[in-house]
């Protein structure tokens, strides 16, 4: 039996219940730990059904007793056969309880053995080795950095966890566009007193983040260009040179509009006595903002690129400005002259251009005109060329006949003979053509079948190696899953808890499997000896009657005539009576004995059932019952 | 205030030039601490923003050569030439400067910003969550004061983020 427990406190155990370390046996399970265990396993086997149901004892009498209903009542609905109430719970004996726990934990749901069929992917493995990373790490005790060994270091010092910033780099390269010749200055800047990017920064810890964001920034700046220039630049057949400063003049353009417009309608805000209308002098105060101590950090990837399109406008506008408001003056003195000045111009030049125009356009017509007859010609010709090469061939047939006429007859004699050889020869020919044809036709043939043929062999060989190749990827494949999924089961085989030592168990299982046996065969040896014992005494028994039989005649006989005989006679009968009896007492000695044996086996499962301290358990808890009876009912009373 | 640059040698006059450039451009300004010989404190902060503010003014108003050796007559020929050469080989870099703080006229500017992100395994009722999480920290600068603002965002949420950002990049480039 100890075995037994042993593996029922273990699944108990891993289904959550708190067993003590000192409790072995289901000998020594309390009721709060029954009823804490039956609970667990129901929780498990079907959660719906376990909770509802508390995993303690309530500490009143009369809820005990409902909760003990309600398990009980629970285990039937799962199928337990047994007899079971509240009293299992609550005034527990052994056997029940262990034939109870047994059929609870036989139900338990086996480890989803589905489930490990599919070898996890990787994403779930890494998770795992993450997560028992983490679990290490956590189980690791905190030490100060003083006494940390250096392969703390790596998890428990803060190091990895600042912040990164970023800064504006100053760099040789940085805007050393080709065309922009650089300063002498400049040069000798860069060689003199330009320190490494390492040194530019204060911390030392921000110089690869700022470098990064330095090349990022560029990086996209040049791409935006790109794709510009590739989209709307190359369309535009301008240089990149034109097509940027117009694209600058255009956003001049707008700001300028932008500006005006925020500027105009509040002319008595903070800065009234700057914007009035004058564009120039605020976009100077932009441009030139005398702030002192202001640091100016770095911008993000957005500023960079649209600084790169706002470079140089508020200068610009400036200088436009400037130059647009010292010619406005001068422009207005002259203004009448010089428009009559230009009309006259300009209708002079329109008069030359519809000049030009008509001109170029007879001069198109004509080229046209031109074209068409001279395709023309060239057909005419081409057409007059084939009639000449017709008429030639048509020529030298007539002056060989007219050749031939003077000696009409034997020429023509001659001719009939020379057509029936021919005629002759084709007859010939065509009959060695047949000889020939036929076998080299068969031949053929022959060759036509044997190709298709091949290639239909060909065809099924190809659709075969598909097939081969096909199971050889899919094998491959699966030898993968395979052995990811050994190494997976293999990894978990490892790391699964060496309590449960299987080989115990089965080697105990066969050692009970041969006491079983040794014991049937005993049980047969021992009622093979029975079933002869009875048949002796059979015999015996019908020995004995035909032998009375057989001396009672006798002496029946005898005893008519002899007196001495009749009294043996007598004392015959007597025998036999009182040896029957005898027969008879040691058969009921038997069954007195067996009866005892089983009223012996009785008495001590009743012992087994702890009869008196459960019996005593009830009294008094019938006692704290009526207490409680009572209590609610002077409750009542009260109220 | 020109005349405080007098004290300082014209041989170590562009170090401290070129050092206030980098102030300017958003890195590392000069320190008292290695020029205490030479200035007082009060000197030193004077003298640190009249150069500044000449740097940039210089830049940003386009000022002729002869303009800028004007305001700087008084200390001697050496020093002003020595400020002079400063100038030429900062100019674009300064500009640059300027250009990017103009660029950053509304009320709050985003200066700088930085992201981690975090693998949330579990949590105290899910045992294994397995969410990716960003946290994203960015500086913002309002009214010339630095602020750190961090966020932390599943991947929907960065996803929103994302997707109205490009919103914004469009109407910038629509803009152009």
């Amino acid at each position: 039996m100890e075995e037994v427990d042993k593996i029922l406190i273990h699944s108990l155990k891993q289904t959550g219940t708190n067993v003590g370390k000192d409790v072995q046996s289901v000998k020594h399970f309390t009721s709060e730990l029954i009823v804490e265990a039956v609970v667990r396993c129901l929780r498990v086997i079907d959660s719906a059904l376990g909770s509802g149901l508390s995993p303690s004892l309530p500490p009143g009498m009369s809820a005990r007793f409902r909760v003990g209903m309600s398990l009980a009542q629970a285990c039937q609905d799962l199928g337990y056969k047994g007899e079971i109430g509240y009293q299992t719970f609550l005034y527990s004996n052994e056997p029940e309880i262990r034939s109870l726990l047994m059929f609870l934990v036989e139900k338990l749901p086996k480890e989803s053995a589905e489930a490990l069929d599919q070898p996890a992917g990787k994403s779930a493995l890494l998770q795992k080795s993450i997560a028992a990373q983490i679990k290490a790490q956590l189980a690791m005790p905190w030490l100060p950095p003083s006494c940390r060994l250096p392969m703390l270091c790596k998890t428990q010092n803060p190091g990895p966890s600042y912040s990164f910033q970023c800064q504006n780099l100053s760099l040789p390269h940085f805007r050393n566009v080709p065309g922009n010749k650089q300063l002498k200055e400049e040069k000798d800047y860069h060689r003199d007193f330009l320190l490494p990017v390492t040194a530019q920064l204060s911390r030392h810890a921000s110089v690869p983040a700022s470098l990064m964001e330095h090349h990022a920034a560029e990086l996209s700046a040049t791409h935006e260009w790109e794709n510009e220039w590739n989209s709307q630049g190359l369309l535009s057949r301008l240089t990149p040179e034109e097509y940027r400063s117009r694209k600058r003049a255009r956003l001049q353009k707008r700001i300028d509009e932008q500006l005006r417009t925020a500027t105009q309608p509040r002319p008595d805000s903070l800065s009234a006595h700057r914007s009035g209308s004058d564009l120039t002098e605020l976009l100077q105060f932009f441009g030139g903002s005398p702030l002192p101590g202001d640091i100016l950090t770095k911008g993000t990837r957005f500023t960079h690129t649209e600084k790169f399109t706002f470079t140089q406008e508020p200068e610009r506008s400036a200088q436009q400005m400037a130059a647009a408001a010292s010619s406005l003056p001068s422009s207005h003195q002259s203004e009448e002259d010089l428009q009559t000045q230009q009309q006259e111009e300009l209708a002079a030049l329109q008069q030359k251009l519809q000049q030009l125009c008509l001109s170029l356009e007879e001069v198109g017509g004509d080229i046209r005109q031109l074209t068409v007859s001279k395709q023309q010609v060239s057909d005419e010709l081409k057409q007059k060329e084939l009639s000449n090469a017709e008429k030639e061939d048509s020529v030298l047939v007539k002056k060989r006949t007219i050749d031939l006429l003077p000696d009409a007859e034997n020429n023509l004699a001659k001719l009939q003979a020379l057509v029936e050889g021919s005629a002759k020869r084709v007859v010939n020919l065509a009959a060695q053509w047949e000889n020939h044809r036929a076998p080299l036709i068969d031949e053929h043939r022959r060759l036509k079948e044997l190709c298709s043929n091949r290639e239909m062999e060909s065809s099924r060989k190809l659709t075969e190696i598909k097939e081969l190749h096909d199971k050889i990827r899919q094998s491959a494949e699966e030898a993968k899953k395979k052995d990811g999924l050994y190494k997976q089961l293999i990894t978990e085989f490892e790391n699964l808890p060496k309590d449960v030592s299987r080989s115990a168990y089965t080697a105990r299982i066969l050692e009970i499997v041969g006491n079983i046996r040794k014991q049937k065969e005993e049980i047969t040896k021992i009622l093979s000896d029975t079933k002869e014992l009875q048949k002796e005494i059979n015999s015996l028994t019908g020995k004995l009657d035909r032998t009375f039989a057989v001396t009672d005649e006798l002496v029946f006989k005898d005893a008519k005539k002899d007196e001495s005989v009749r009294k043996s006679y007598k004392y015959l009968a007597a025998l036999h009576e009182n040896c029957t009896q005898l027969i008879q007492t040691i058969e009921d000695t038997g069954t007195i004995m067996r009866e005892i044996r089983d009223l012996e086996e009785q008495i001590e499962t009743e012992n087994g059932k702890k009869t008196v301290s459960n019996l005593e358990k009830i009294l008094e808890d019938y006692k704290a019952i009526r207490q409680e009876n009572s209590a609610l009912a002077a409750k009542i009373r009260d109220a | 205030m020109v005349h405080l640059l007098a004290k300082l040698p014209p041989d170590e006059c562009p170090k401290l030039l070129h050092r206030v450039v980098d102030g300017i451009c958003g890195r590392e300004p000069p320190r008292l601490a290695d020029y205490c010989d030479t200035w007082t404190l009060v000197e030193w902060m004077e003298l640190l923003q009249f150069l500044s503010s000449l740097f940039r003014v210089a830049v940003g108003k386009k000022m002729p050569d002869k303009e800028v050796l004007a305001l700087l007559e008084d200390v001697g020929s050496g020093h002003g030439e020595a400020v002079l050469t400063a100038l030429r080989a900062r100019r674009d870099e300064i500009r640059h400067a300027l250009v990017e703080k103009t660029n950053n006229m509304s009320s709050s500017t985003l200066q700088d910003f930085d992201w981690q992100i975090k693998l949330a395994l579990s949590s105290d009722k899910i045992s294994c969550l397995q969410t990716p999480l960003i946290n994203l920290s960015l500086d913002v600068k309002k009214n010339g004061a630095l602020k750190a603002v961090s966020v932390e965002m599943n991947r929907e949420e960065l996803q929103k983020l994302i997707s109205s950002l490009e919103a914004a990049n469009k109407v910038v480039l629509q803009l152009k």
